[in-house]
């Protein structure tokens, strides 16, 4: 294991206090070494991580920059077509070989280390090493100094309507029975038409461990109870039909809903929910007109795949995050807005305007931005303690209904499973 | 910290009135933000309008969104009640230090300038940090002496933002 070197397995790290899911040793959000160890049996381990969207890359040498787990990795299109990811480290000395976020390399399909010159085709062989016969006669590499012996750790890569993913795991099953048949509906229903990019811009999360912001994808709970615009503008309430669905292992999950279902409940009326305000009106109202844009009514759809992804449909609102981890306290999300080439004008200016409901300015979003480091903050002096995830059960599995915390435990079962703990 | 004076390129002609206004409209418009006062914001602005946030690659590039988009001052107005009714997140609050204004041009009825900007963000607790830094692409129309942006782009030149921005830039 490469990152968890010197460090006590995980097992003398954490210590969950009973079998199953329903709590969580608070640790796991501030440990060091089971960060490292998460590096290890997570990013590297037998799981698939969101890399970018096809379209970034369109033309042979097309390539862009990021990260799986911590590890830098570059992504760029071949000539015959196919997508490659490599480890964007040079096996020299370790320098990376891209050092800006996109680019191309059409001239030369390769990549020169800016450090010492070393040369790297796009499918990671060594071609070349400056001044390996020396110079003059005098220097060089020792004559049985083999290229092929170094090469770059290079990712097997799947792509799914326009998502590329990569695995660093040779145990990792193909993307698609990764996902299971629930995921793969999901995403192919969603992604329709042919993505194009309207935005993209990154949400730094301090004060917020990775887990803590996946877990938040995955809880069916809060939305209508923290996020005020989904209640007050009923976009997003429980009392609309809804669900929870998962794959047959439960790593990965989709909560929905159908905004035009709700019949209210007496829970929001009450008065006892916060996130419910009755005196609360937009002088723009027309932020959250949108048009069905799905047959299945569903208007409001969050898919998160484990490790790091998440999938977003908030009314016309569509998009792509990609958590990156920044250590142990931070981490950082890529937002990607979408619409489709075959989007109308007019369809286009609802996914602007909608835009507004997303992102670290989302009326919707931000405060998923801030809800870890509440977490991270409340915790500090507990570390010791538990959290408490019983809403809906104790077991994992899909459920017909939203007040259910059952994807919470299914992360959780993953965490377990593969962390072995 | 420079005088905010604004200051004429060659290819405009700017009367010392409209100078003024316009070297009015942007002291206002950060004095409003700063200074709590921000129900006075969408009032420098037309009633059809464009404010967006959209990070500087991105800006190069063309794209159609950033971060916020609001094309009416209803929009903006939301933006107002939401930070102050709806949204959730720990106090905080802006000081914006800005550059002096370019007038690049005047043209279909408006003058296209540009302003860099620095906002340091100031958490209730005390931490500050530079939050923010980039330039302010706006078109100002004058009427009866009152200036307003028919049209603000922020274009921050970094991508990432820090935990959420519930305050406008």
């Amino acid at each position: 294991m490469s990152q968890a070197v010197n460090t006590r397995p995980p097992q003398e790290l954490v210590s969950w206090p009973e079998p199953g899911y329903t709590r969580v040793p608070l640790n796991v959000f501030s440990d060091a070494g089971l960060y490292a160890w998460e590096q290890d049996l997570i990013f590297r381990g037998p799981t698939w991580s969101y890399l970018g969207l096809e379209i970034e890359i369109p033309a042979t040498g097309d390539y862009v920059t990021t990260q799986v787990g911590d590890t830098p990795v570059i992504v760029v299109r071949k000539p015959d077509g196919s997508i490659n990811a490599l480890v964007n480290k040079c096996v020299h000395k370790g320098s990376i070989l891209c050092y800006e976020s996109k680019g191309n390399r059409s001239r030369a399909h390769n990549f020169t280390c800016p450090y010492h010159n070393w040369i790297y085709d796009f499918d990671g062989n060594l071609t070349s090493v400056a001044f390996e016969k020396g110079i003059q006669g005098k220097g060089g590499m020792p004559p049985d100094f083999d290229k092929s012996r170094h090469r770059l750790i290079r990712l097997r890569v799947e792509t799914i309507r326009g998502l590329i993913f990569g695995t660093f795991s040779e145990r990792t099953p193909p993307l698609r029975e990764y996902l299971g048949p629930v995921m793969v509906q999901h995403m192919e229903r969603t992604l329709y038409g042919t993505p194009k990019i309207l935005g993209r811009y990154s949400q730094l999360l301090p004060n917020t461990n990775w887990k803590l912001y996946v877990e938040n994808s995955r809880d069916n709970y809060h939305p209508s109870l923290l996020h005020a615009f989904f209640s007050t503008f009923k976009l997003n309430r429980l009392s609309a039909e809804g669900g929870t669905r998962q794959d047959e292992k439960s790593w990965h999950h989709i909560t929905f809903t159908k905004r035009h279902t709700d019949k209210g409940d007496q829970a929001y009326d009450s008065g006892m929910i916060r996130a419910m305000k009755q005196d609360y009106g937009l002088r723009d109202p027309s932020l959250i007109d949108q048009w069905m844009e799905y047959p299945d009514q569903i208007t409001n759809s969050i898919q998160s795949i484990f490790p790091g992804f998440v999938l977003q449909q908030i009314l016309n609102s569509l998009g792509t995050r990609q958590v990156i981890t920044r250590g142990v306290n931070d981490c950082e999300l890529v937002w990607t807005l979408l619409g489709f080439e075959e989007d109308t004008e007019e369809q286009t200016c609802v996914r602007v305007k909608q835009s507004n409901l997303v992102g670290p300015a989302g009326f919707v979003s931000m405060e998923d931005g801030a809800i870890g480091g509440f977490v991270q903050k409340g915790i500090r002096g507990d570390l010791d303690n538990v959290a408490v995830i019983e809403m809906g059960g104790h077991d994992v599995g899909s459920q017909p209904t939203r007040a259910t915390e059952t994807s919470v435990r299914g992360f959780w079962k993953v965490y377990r499973e593969l962390m072995d703990v | 910290m420079s005088q905010s004076v604004a200051i004429t390129s060659r290819r405009a002609e700017v009367s010392p009135e409209a100078r003024d206004a316009i070297e009015r409209l942007m002291m206002e418009y950060v004095h409003a933000i700063d200074n709590n006062e921000l129900e006075r914001w969408p009032q420098l602005f037309t009633e059809k309008c464009l404010y967006q946030i959209i990070p500087r690659a991105e800006h190069e590039q063309g794209r159609r969104i950033g971060i916020l988009f609001c094309d009416n001052r209803g929009m903006l107005e939301d933006r107002v009640s939401s930070m102050r009714e709806v949204n959730v997140f720990q106090p905080h609050v802006y000081r914006h230090v800005i550059g002096p204004t370019e007038i690049l041009e005047h043209k279909d009825g408006a003058y296209a300038a540009q302003t860099n900007y620095i906002v340091v963000r100031t958490m209730h607790e005390g931490e500050m940090q530079v939050f923010s830094a980039g330039r302010y692409v706006d078109e100002i129309v004058i009427e009866s002496g009152t200036a307003r942006f028919r049209k603000r782009v922020v274009v921050p030149d970094s991508w990432r933002f820090d935990t959420l921005v519930v305050i406008p830039l």
